[in-house]
């Protein structure tokens, strides 16, 4: 077998790179650098400034309680989003009925603009955490049952077989069978919910809220103070980053672990 | 006791079962032959409960029924040792009991060294030596093998199938061995049944060595005989 074929037999299991990720964050910093240095500081400021509007802004007193409130709302967003999501798909993976019922309701979902429902959701809840929350819950939602409902229908019929002849309670078929099934796309559906989850939340604050980072974002934006805005921009940016690195990849790991160990 | 009365099976218009009958009694051995599609994996499943009958009854008064598949069919994301255990809980051992059990097995099979091995990391006649430990944990008394040597090669296939024997004798479980090998499996079974045209066609003479051959080699004319 040749070298060329070994390598493409790997490319499913061979982790991203990060040196290269690196190099990617660069090219972003230099284009950003050139566009602010082209635009002005009233319109984009420089990765420098931008970094030390984000340390003055950490200092302030009103910093953690905007922080806090939108971590708050990223959380039951995308929890209460995929836990909803998640039970629903298990239901509707086992039936058919239940899928075919569910079915308007998920393309109903994914096709109405996200915007459309801040502006229902602050008719129905007024401004506030309760909206936000609603809004981003519904949202992320289908994301995880589509992921959910798929990856029931890619159960290994044969190892199911086997579960039933060896009469698996139901709690060893979720553990064993199911989840290790699942455990690829529910972790897919998961990275994209919880950034979503931060781009959804910071966007219904941005419009319709009294706190959070999304409100600071929109103030800054409204008294023209560039600095801070790219400032807030940075942060939810840097809050993807560490959930995805410190929290979502990791469990991909845990996960794919016995895979990994398989290959080598 | 297995029983199954005129048994009528269809898989979209294609009839697979036909009026079949088979009675097993405890403690007999019996091999069930036929051609590719015949449907003797069917009536495995239809004794263990993976299917129902569309016409006629199936009675499985067995204590506890385990079926070793033509393929491993391990998880593959639990190590050997776990995929013995599980099965062992679920049939209501505590912890401790399933994994003293799991390694008394996987030693007696001669995989006691491979036990943390992942089923990936394991070859085709280790994957089915460990499939057949899960089911003899269990300590059944009926025990169904659906063809479970055919991916082997001849000197595997043959020295799995003494295990077996030998597992079998030790245990006075019941059997249904599905094979496409007379001559492998009729040296030890009681008797044998032709599975054609939906129904079964009976071959007991199997009581000594010069019978059995002839009955080996009456199986094997009417396995290449076309379908009448």
């Amino acid at each position: 077998m040749s070298a060329s074929s070994l390598a493409l037999h790997r490319i499913g299991v061979q982790r991203t790179s990060r040196a290269w990720a690196l190099a990617g964050i660069a090219l972003i910093v230099l284009a950003w650098q050139f566009a602010a240095s082209r635009l002005g500081p009233l319109l984009m400021t420089t990765p420098l400034e931008t970094l030390a509007a984000l340390i003055a802004l950490v200092q302030r007193a009103d910093f953690q309680r905007h922080a806090g409130t939108s971590l708050l709302r990223i959380a039951l967003g995308a929890g209460g989003g995929c836990l909803i999501g998640l039970l629903l798909g298990l239901a509707a993976g086992a039936s058919a009925r239940l899928r075919g019922l569910l079915e308007p309701l998920r393309w109903l979902l994914m096709a109405v603009p996200p915007v459309i429902v801040v502006v229902l959701a602050m008719l129905w809840f007024g401004l506030g955490t309760e909206m936000v929350v609603f809004m981003a819950m519904l949202m992320l939602a289908p994301g995880m049952y589509v992921n959910t409902v798929k990856g029931m229908q890619a159960v290994d019929r044969q190892l199911a077989e086997m579960t039933h002849v060896y009469r698996f309670t139901l709690f060893q078929r979720l553990r064993h069978l199911y989840l290790p099934t699942l455990a690829a796309p529910l972790t897919a559906a998961l990275l994209i919910a919880t950034c979503g989850s931060v781009r959804l939340v910071v966007m219904a604050e941005v419009l319709g809220a009294a706190d959070g980072a999304g409100f600071a974002l929109a103030n800054a934006r409204s008294t023209f103070d560039s600095g801070e805005l790219y400032a807030w921009t940075l942060l939810t940016l840097l809050l993807v980053g560490v959930l995805e690195l410190a929290l979502l990849q990791p469990l991909q790991r845990r996960l794919a672990r016995w895979q990994e160990q398989v290959d080598a | 006791m297995l029983e199954l009365e005129q048994v009528h099976l269809d898989f979209g218009a294609a009839p697979v079962l036909a009026g079949f009958d088979l009675r097993i009694a405890p403690g007999e051995r019996v091999g069930l032959f036929g051609a590719s599609g015949s449907g003797k994996s069917t009536v495995l499943k239809l004794a263990c409960g993976l299917l129902r009958p569309r016409r006629g009854r199936v009675g499985n008064r067995h204590r506890r029924t385990a079926l070793v598949f033509q393929e491993p069919r391990l998880l593959p994301w639990c190590r050997l040792h776990e995929n013995l255990v599980l099965p062992l809980r679920a049939a209501g051992h505590n912890r401790i009991d399933a994994e003293r059990l799991a390694d008394q097995w996987l030693d007696r099979v001669g995989l006691a060294q491979a036990a943390t091995r992942w089923p990936g990391q394991l070859s085709g006649g280790m994957a089915q030596r460990a499939s057949l430990a899960r089911a003899f944990a269990l300590t059944p008394d009926l025990l169904l093998l659906d063809e479970p040597f055919s991916a082997l090669d001849p000197g595997l296939r043959q020295g799995l199938a003494a295990l077996c024997d030998e597992l079998v004798t030790q245990s006075g479980a019941s059997l249904v061995c599905v094979s496409h090998h007379p001559q492998e499996l009729v040296p030890w079974v009681d008797r044998c049944v032709l599975l054609k045209g939906g129904r079964g066609h009976a071959y007991d003479d199997c009581c000594d060595e010069a019978t059995r051959a002839a009955t080996a080699r009456a199986l094997q004319l009417a396995l290449q005989e076309p379908l009448s």
